[in-house]
């Protein structure tokens, strides 16, 4: 087989806009791969000049998937560089809502924006309905929807559906493609599940909206939060506010322990090969979050921070995001330019100066040896990183955490594979499943504190002494952090004369969607790419499984990156 | 029936195969399909900032346009550049109305949109086969018709003058108006305060923090959010109005008391002078 | 050999006042009217105005029995339409009153008035009693045509289309709705009718100081001449009304 380059643009599924390109080996395996963030929308110039309190609003629309967690890091920033220390129960309500957010997130993104790479929507109209129960039954033997009855209705909805001619979203994918393992019985439950989580998911941001008003894009607020606490009023967090979010959290448990986790640990074992395939770089950093009490004190982290590098479990680096040696931004393959031919920069240095210098569009094919992206290259103390749940349950693992331990132990036992399967497509996708467990008790958790502080009395949420500009400092600096679903997200701010005198995002996708550095040293997704075996060039879904096991968010990056024509829905009117 | 067909976000199909699908709609359905558009096209550097299978978005959406019976702007995004398009606006984004002419294009702003608006606007069309009445913004009466002050549930203690003054006093626990904190419902038309969100749960202002106005024109930059009045726009100098107004007032102030000053002295030297003339005039009568 | 200079003398003039001034019937009773209307509501429209933008009276209890914000609104649209109904008033009387109605128009085609202009502002800087006016002068009348009429008008529009806010489409809306879109959205309109108060208050430390300093450097009985319409003049004064015709 001759070399082959295959093109993937856009790349669905996921927020914002990314193009893959693939170069294919004699074998057809994947020799070499770039992966370029495709818009930018400028953010960080946007803000220069603002109001710091306002911040968080605009950072907060760099993406509509993961909406809150840019809110939450630009508050944060804020509050860091104003001195600000925010009363307990907002902590709280800020996990609570957090927790909310990844566990939505996580369940999303396998059901509907990763499922379909392994799952044959089409066979799934030979399924067996008894048989497709017998099988639910089997994997998840409380959870109440698993009657032949519930299944062959489904069935038939979907019959419908090809019939018609009218597969809306899921025309032209892959379907029938021989990389598709499932058997047909599988691939019926996992649509009916495709259809219950998405009802699902928009009850669970409920608690966005009691806390922060609305979702997307809830408020927050430098300082705390705007959602007083007032038992005794029918206008602030009650009793009946507090009702709901104990439901919500109950029935988010329910699909998470019977629904999300037993479709996982299945069709996770129709594909062991893929616990061979996509490790990439081995190296994975967290900043931590989850704070007890305070953002400053990361011992009391539910995630703990910390650098692994080669995948040496033994021993967890500690990372700094506030040292100018450790994380540096280069631009060498970006469509952006530094002053005076500076190699790389801090992000509180850091400056934001598009410079497009790729091919003119329309174009078929990027130069991997030039620039080929909007997006920067960061970099931990030199080594290119990857962010997000494998990376945070592979630092709380080896931090020795019970709580980590435990999850990830059962699931290896189950699946019956060594540790070192974690390093993988499928790995990434199991560790997402296995945080979101986690997330399901720690919500709980959250919520029991937030009751237990309202027992002693403390209903404060705000803390409101710095809140007047004239209170500031002239000049401050400030970092914000938070473990966003996708991976590490930090907010450099500059503050000066009561405006934001400078703005820098590294945001998780950046991290992983990242072009090479200056010496040649590849992004996570581009060496998660290298060694992958392709069974039709023409149907990539080899590579969407990759790719999206790191749940790209291409918005995030490309803020800085720049994604924001966001998509082009086009709607029939028959 | 709606068919979703095309939406990178959601689609199983992925690269040339999805847009296969947007080009097989353009042809088969021209004049019959309603194109709704979310986000903007960066018109910067001919449109560099946002490229799809390697082509910019404008122009994807210049072709799509074409065939389309009419256009959705769906979210401020599209409706009116939104937060990319806020000063300085560094990727030229501009709204689908500024680009589209030949279209009817109907405006559904917010940041984003109230789902059962965006649902209400493309059932309505559907079920009775007519665009609706627009605004004088391109936006749909049915849900745009009102501000949401006007319908906001505070409104109460707005009237009766009780206003939330910190984020955390007495008056913020009770629900008082939000207007001091910057609350911009009385600017913003949308359905919030009457729909609510997420199947009625809530809205921003029912959780404590006031509206930032995203369903309105250029609302990024008609900051602080947290001042009720955006500033002056002054080249250069950040000014509100009050202070320019006082800075105004204290200099006429100056200016008149400097003038009656140098008039009263003005006075006493000519009373002085008189004063004198009037005495030499006495003596010289009194030597003639 | 020394001349006699006599002085005016108080006493002279109080026994024996046509000698020295003579009087004339100047502002008509609409004039005045309007002048003491347009003042009251200017000063009610700034506070309420301000009281708007910044509420600080907080009434206790519920907000079932309290108005207070309800009522200063009330009250800043209830003198609006006086302002603006007196306002019109104003206009009309411009074609129907006497001369000196229309004497405040800035005929900034005649060079007379442009002339009168400097001068008068000569005058003014130079503490002299120079040239008198039985009208307006050009500079008192420009004052009147940008801070009373210009920013009257920009008031109305402006504080006439956030009125028509709560009822898009109604009678208000349509006709004074197009400057919302004009100005750039409704919180520029409130800015710009926010700072354009403020003209108010800078136009009436100007107007109310120099009625009392022109009162007093001419003689002429200015400050009584809004309420009793009469203004004096001295022989001889009259001559500089000229480049009004
Ligand atoms: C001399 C004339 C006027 C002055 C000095 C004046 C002054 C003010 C001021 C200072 C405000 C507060 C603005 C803000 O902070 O939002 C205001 C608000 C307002 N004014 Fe006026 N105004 C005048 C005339 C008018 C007129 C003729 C109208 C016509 C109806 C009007 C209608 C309004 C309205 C509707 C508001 C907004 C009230 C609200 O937001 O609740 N004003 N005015
Ligand atoms: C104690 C307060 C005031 C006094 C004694 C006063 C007196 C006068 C006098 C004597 C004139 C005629 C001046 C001339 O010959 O040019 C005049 C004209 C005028 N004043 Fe005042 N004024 C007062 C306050 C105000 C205020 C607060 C306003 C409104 C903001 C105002 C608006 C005007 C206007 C518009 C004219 C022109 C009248 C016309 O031609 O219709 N005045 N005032
Ligand atoms: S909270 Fe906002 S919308 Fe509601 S009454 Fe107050 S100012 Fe109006």
């Amino acid at each position: 087989m001759a070399k082959q380059r295959v093109v993937v643009d856009p790349v669905t599924r996921i927020e914002g806009h990314l193009r893959v390109e693939a170069m294919l080996n004699e074998s057809g395996v994947i020799g070499d791969a770039i992966s370029s963030g495709t818009m930018w929308r400028g953010i960080e110039l946007i803000l220069k000049g603002r109001d710091p309190r306002d911040a968080w609003a605009f950072c907060e629309r760099i993406c509509g998937v993961c909406t809150t967690v840019h809110a939450l890091a630009s508050v944060r920033c804020v509050e860091n560089a104003l001195g600000i220390r925010i009363p307990e129960n907002a902590n709280i309500i800020r996990n609570i809502m957090f927790l909310t957010q990844m566990v939505q997130d996580h369940v999303i993104h396998f059901y509907h924006l990763h499922a379909l790479d392994w799952v044959d929507l089409v066979s799934a109209l030979g399924a067996d309905p008894s048989k497709t129960a017998a099988l639910a039954q089997s994997v998840s033997p409380s959870w109440p929807k698993s009657s032949p009855g519930y299944f062959a209705d489904i069935q038939k909805t979907l019959k419908k559906f090809v019939e018609s001619g009218q597969l809306g979203l899921f025309q032209n994918a892959y379907w029938g493609h021989p990389a598709y393992k499932l058997p047909a019985e599988a691939n019926l439950m996992a649509v009916a599940h495709y259809l219950e989580a998405l009802n699902w998911q928009k009850e669970i941001i409920k608690i966005h909206t009691i806390f922060g008003g609305k979702n997307p894009h809830p408020n927050y607020l430098v300082g705390g939060m705007a959602s007083t606490i007032d038992l005794q009023s029918d206008n602030a967090i009650n009793m009946e506010r507090l009702n709901m979010i104990r439901d919500l959290i109950k029935q988010a448990a329910v699909i998470v322990e019977q629904m999300y986790i037993p479709d996982l640990l299945a069709v996770a074992s129709f594909y062991p090969e893929w616990t061979q395939i996509g490790g990439g770089l081995g190296n994975y950093m967290v900043y931590g979050d989850l704070p007890a009490k305070d953002i400053s004190d990361a011992s009391s982290f539910r995630f703990p921070p910390g650098v692994i590098l080669n995948k040496n479990l033994s021993e967890v680096l500690a990372v700094d995001p506030t040292n100018p040696e450790e994380i540096r931004e280069e631009v060498t393959h970006s469509w952006y330019e530094y002053p005076d031919q500076v190699a790389s920069l801090h992000p509180w240095d850091g400056v934001t100066v598009p410079k497009y210098t790729g091919p003119k569009p329309p174009y078929s094919q990027l130069d991997e040896t030039g620039t080929y992206s909007w997006l920067k290259s960061p970099r931990w103390k030199g080594h290119a990183v990857e962010v997000g749940p494998l990376a945070r349950m592979l630092v709380g693992y080896a931090h020795g955490r019970d709580d980590f331990r435990e999850v990830v132990n059962e699931a290896l036992g189950r699946l019956n594979v060594p540790a070192t399967a974690l390093f993988s497509t499928l790995g990434r996708t199991a560790a997402r499943g296995l945080e979101t467990r986690l997330g399901i008790k720690w919500l709980q958790d959250e919520f029991d504190h937030l009751i237990g502080n309202l027992k002693g009395g403390d209903t404060l949420v705000a803390d409101t002494s710095r809140w007047e500009p004239s209170t500031w400092p002239g000049e401050a600096r400030g970092f914000g952090f938070t473990e966003a679903p996708r991976g590490s997200l930090g907010h450099w701010i500059h503050i000066k004369n009561e405006k934001i005198e400078s703005y820098q995002i590294v945001v998780p996708s950046t991290w992983n969607a990242s072009p090479k550095d200056a010496r040649g040293q590849k992004g996570a997704y581009e060496a998660a790419l290298v060694g992958t075996p392709m069974a039709d060039p023409e149907r990539p879904v080899e590579i969407l499984r990759t790719i999206h096991s790191f749940d790209p968010c291409l918005a995030c990056a490309s803020h800085v990156l720049g994604p924001d024509g966001r998509k082009l829905a086009e709607v029939i009117v028959r | 029936m709606i068919s979703l067909d095309y939406d990178e976000t959601l689609q199983a199909a992925a690269g040339h195969q999805a847009e296969e699908i947007r080009e097989r709609i353009m042809r088969e359905h021209p004049g019959e399909y309603v194109l709704a558009v979310e986000g903007n096209a960066p018109t910067g550097d001919g449109g560099v900032y946002c490229t799809v299978a390697g082509r910019t978005f404008l122009d994807i959406l210049k072709e799509s346009a074409e065939g389309a019976k009419a256009i959705i702007a769906w979210g401020s995004c599209a409706s009116d550049g939104c937060v990319q398009a806020a000063s300085p606006n560094p990727t030229g984004a501009k709204p689908v109305h500024e680009i589209i002419h030949s279209h009817p294009i109907i405006n559904v702003p917010g940041c984003p949109p109230i789902a059962e608006v965006m649902t209400g606007v493309l059932t309505y069309i559907l079920t009775f086969d007519k665009l609706p009445e627009l605004d004088r913004f391109g936006r749909p009466k049915m849900f745009y018709g009102q501000r949401i002050h006007d319908k906001c549930y505070r409104r109460s203690y707005f009237d009766a003058g009780q206003f939330v003054e910190t984020w955390e006093d007495d008056g913020a626990r009770k629900g008082w108006c939000l207007y001091k904190m910057g609350c911009r419902g009385p600017m913003t038309y949308n359905s919030c305060s009457t729909f609510k969100w997420n199947n009625g749960v809530s809205f921003p202002i029912g959780s404590g923090h006031g509206c930032i106005g995203c369903s309105e024109n250029k609302f990024w930059d008609n900051g602080p959010f947290y001042t009720r009045l955006t500033n002056v726009p002054l080249p250069g100098v950040e000014s509100t109005p009050d202070k320019i107004g006082k800075y105004a007032a204290v200099a006429a102030g100056v200016g008149v008391a400097a003038h009656a000053a140098s008039y009263a002295a003005n006075q006493g030297i000519k009373k002085a002078k008189k004063n004198r003339q009037t005495k030499k005039l006495l003596e010289s009568d009194k030597e003639e | 050999m020394a001349r006699r200079v006599h002085p005016i003398n108080i006493i002279d003039v109080a026994r024996s006042p046509h000698r020295y001034f003579r009087r004339k019937y100047v502002w008509q009773w609409p004039v005045r009217i309007f002048h003491w209307v347009n003042a009251v509501a200017v000063t009610v429209l700034f506070s309420t105005g301000l009281y708007i933008s910044h509420p600080i009276l907080a009434p206790a209890g519920e907000p079932f029995n309290n108005f207070v914000m309800a009522t200063v609104r009330q009250v800043h649209f209830i003198f609006a339409f006086i302002f603006l109904i007196n306002f019109l008033w104003r206009i009309y009387w411009f074609w129907f009153g006497n001369n000196y109605a229309r004497s405040g128009f800035p005929f900034f085609w005649r060079r007379s008035w442009w002339k009168d202009l400097f001068r008068q502002v000569g005058d003014y800087f130079s503490l002299k009693r120079g040239h008198v006016h039985l009208g307006h002068n050009a500079l008192a009348g420009l004052s009147y045509t940008i801070f009373v009429i210009g920013l009257g008008w920009v008031q109305i529009f402006t504080g006439l289309a956030l009125y028509s806010e709560s009822n898009p489409g109604g009678f208000w809306s349509k006709l004074t709705g197009w400057v919302i879109p004009l100005l750039g959205g409704s919180m520029q309109t409130h800015m710009w009718h926010h700072l354009f108060a403020w003209g108010f208050i800078v136009f009436a430390i100007l107007h109310v100081y120099i009625v009392f300093y022109d009162g007093q450097q001419y003689k002429n009985g200015l400050v009584t001449s809004m309420i009793s319409g009469v203004k004096f003049y001295r022989n001889g004064d009259l001559e500089n009304d000229k480049w009004l015709s």
